[in-house]
């Protein structure tokens, strides 16, 4: 892309997010939202393909369509309380009309369809970018409004999502895709513990972001976009392959790594609320997205493809791996002994 | 007085309804010309008549001009005319859904289908919108700033995506 356009929409991201996090006045965080949807319709529709064209007017429809639900259901509020705090949201109707706004902000399940198609639309680090630093704002507003969200509605979209999420994950072959669902069903994740605990939700928000970074820059290295091109990217990096595995693991929130510390804090909190029925149903709903988790970890870390390779290794040494794949990718392994110390500073 | 500020309500709608339902951009226009004259109106019912003016000066004289005529440059030679088919069914299809909204929002019934005029009055010594406007060069300059950023991004990401001519953005579709 330009430079000179790269600079603006680079700028605009950083400049959208900073002021919806900071602000306390609906009007600036609508702005922020805005300013953030505007600012990556060039980084999405970047390739010029046909798909990425669409799925850069799938994201604009769809997150326009949520800043204005944001604002109607600010203004609402504000006529009928007249003030436009955005921790003081009072009105019922304002409060449904937000969760609902939200949900499509995110890609909660009933208004997660874009999101797949969008992510395989775009590069893999837009992808990156689409899936958490495009994340943050909304997660921020949820934040705030935690008292003011609609219990019922909330449940309802965070155990969908985590269904949703998991089934229409298990028959893809698409990385990204897949990632778009574990993304969704993380989410929902996120939402169920909100209202009794939002501390947790910014804690499972963190980690997500963590491993779903070291996820897309791993696969950014190797430029593999399918499960058949997965099975073959040994050859380039064996290492950062073996790396993948884990970190997949991880994602899916198995003991040993970090990805485990969320869930289970959400389900000892669930449990506390009296929700153990919900637990369950997220527990046994997370085996889905174990399911192609592990055949993505398979995939990655199986030195017998389906067809024969020339060679055990390829010669050439030109990789360009990006140096926080190191970081991220210690973290996400290793971080589980450090709870204690992480859950205090949240 | 009521029942003009209720028929400009509906000219309102009927203006999205046409923005919405348009077989071409030119036709679509239309539609969000009138929108707009109607909104304009009804900035002036609530009193605020510099921000009326504001709107109808650059929104309608600045900002629609400049779209009609780069779609004017950008031209099909044959566009679609308001007597087709699809037309009559985007517009039965909209209509019903807005009725469908009125009912199952209740509004029809809690409102009455009533209007409130308001009056801005107070102790001030210049109309509200004016000293609203002041205010934005002075405490409220941040906004100022982040609204113009605003509006400039768009500006530059539509550059941006219509660039490239057979190779870029647009070509594709």
């Amino acid at each position: 892309m330009n430079p000179h356009a790269k600079l603006i929409t680079t700028a605009s991201l950083i400049l959208g997010t900073t002021i919806t996090i900071t602000s306390n006045h609906w009007a600036m965080a609508w702005t922020g939202l805005e300013i953030n949807t505007i600012a990556i319709i060039p980084m999405i529709s970047k390739s010029h393909h046909p798909r990425a064209i669409e799925a850069t007017i799938k994201y604009f429809l769809v997150q326009a369509a949520a800043s204005a639900s944001i604002l109607f259901s600010s203004l609402i509020n504000a006529w009928s309380t007249g003030q436009w705090d955005i921790t003081q949201l009072t009105n019922p109707t304002s409060c449904l009309l937000l969760t609902a706004a939200i949900a499509m902000k995110l890609g909660l399940v009933p208004f997660h369809f874009w999101f797949p198609e969008v992510l395989q639309g775009s590069s893999l680090t837009t992808a990156l970018l689409l899936s958490t630093a495009m994340k943050f704002p909304p997660i921020t507003i949820l934040l705030l409004t935690s008292n003011s969200l609609n219990p019922p509605l909330l449940t309802l979209m965070a155990v969908a999502s985590a269904a949703l999420g998991g089934w229409t994950g298990l028959n893809q072959t698409q990385l990204r895709k897949i990632l778009a669902f574990s993304s969704i069903s993380h989410l929902g994740w996120m939402t169920v513990i909100i209202i009794y605990a939002p501390k947790l939700t910014l804690l499972t928000f963190l980690l997500y972001t963590l491993l779903t970074s070291a996820i897309f820059l791993s696969l950014n290295t190797s430029h593999t976009t399918k499960l058949s091109t997965l099975m073959t990217s040994w050859t380039k990096t064996p290492m950062l392959n073996a790396t993948l595995m884990l970190i997949l693991l991880s994602l899916a929130g198995l003991p040993p790594f970090i990805g485990f510390l969320p869930k289970w804090l959400i389900i000892q909190e669930l449990t506390k609320q009296e929700m153990t029925s919900t637990a369950l149903t997220l527990a046994l709903l997370s085996l889905l997205s174990l399911f192609f988790y592990l055949r993505l970890a398979y995939s990655s870390s199986i030195t017998l493809p389906p067809n024969s390779t020339n060679q055990t290794k390829h010669w050439y040494t030109n990789k360009n791996a990006n140096p926080l794949i190191a970081i991220l990718t210690s973290l996400s392994i290793l971080l589980l002994p450090l709870s204690p110390l992480i859950l205090p500073t949240i | 007085m009521t029942y003009f500020m209720l028929f400009l309500g509906l000219c309102f709608v009927l203006g999205g309804l046409a923005v919405a339902s348009n077989p071409s951009p030119y036709y679509g226009v239309v539609g969000l010309v009138l929108a707009s004259v109607v909104g304009c109106g009804w900035l002036l019912s609530l009193g605020i008549s510099f921000v009326a003016l504001v709107l109808f000066m650059v929104y309608l004289g600045g900002m629609l001009v400049v779209f009609v005529y780069s779609v004017a440059l950008a031209a099909d030679p044959f566009p679609e005319t308001w007597g087709d088919w699809r037309v009559l069914g985007y517009g039965v299809g909209l209509v019903g859904v807005l009725v469908a909204g009125v009912v199952v929002s209740g509004v029809g019934e809690y409102m009455k289908l009533g209007v409130w005029t308001v009056d801005s009055g107070g102790a001030v010594f210049v109309r509200l919108d004016f000293s609203g406007v002041a205010m934005f060069y002075s405490w409220g300059v941040g906004m100022f700033l982040v609204a113009g950023w605003g509006l400039l991004l768009t500006l530059f990401v539509v550059l941006e995506l219509v660039r490239g001519l057979s190779c870029g953005a647009i070509r594709a579709v």
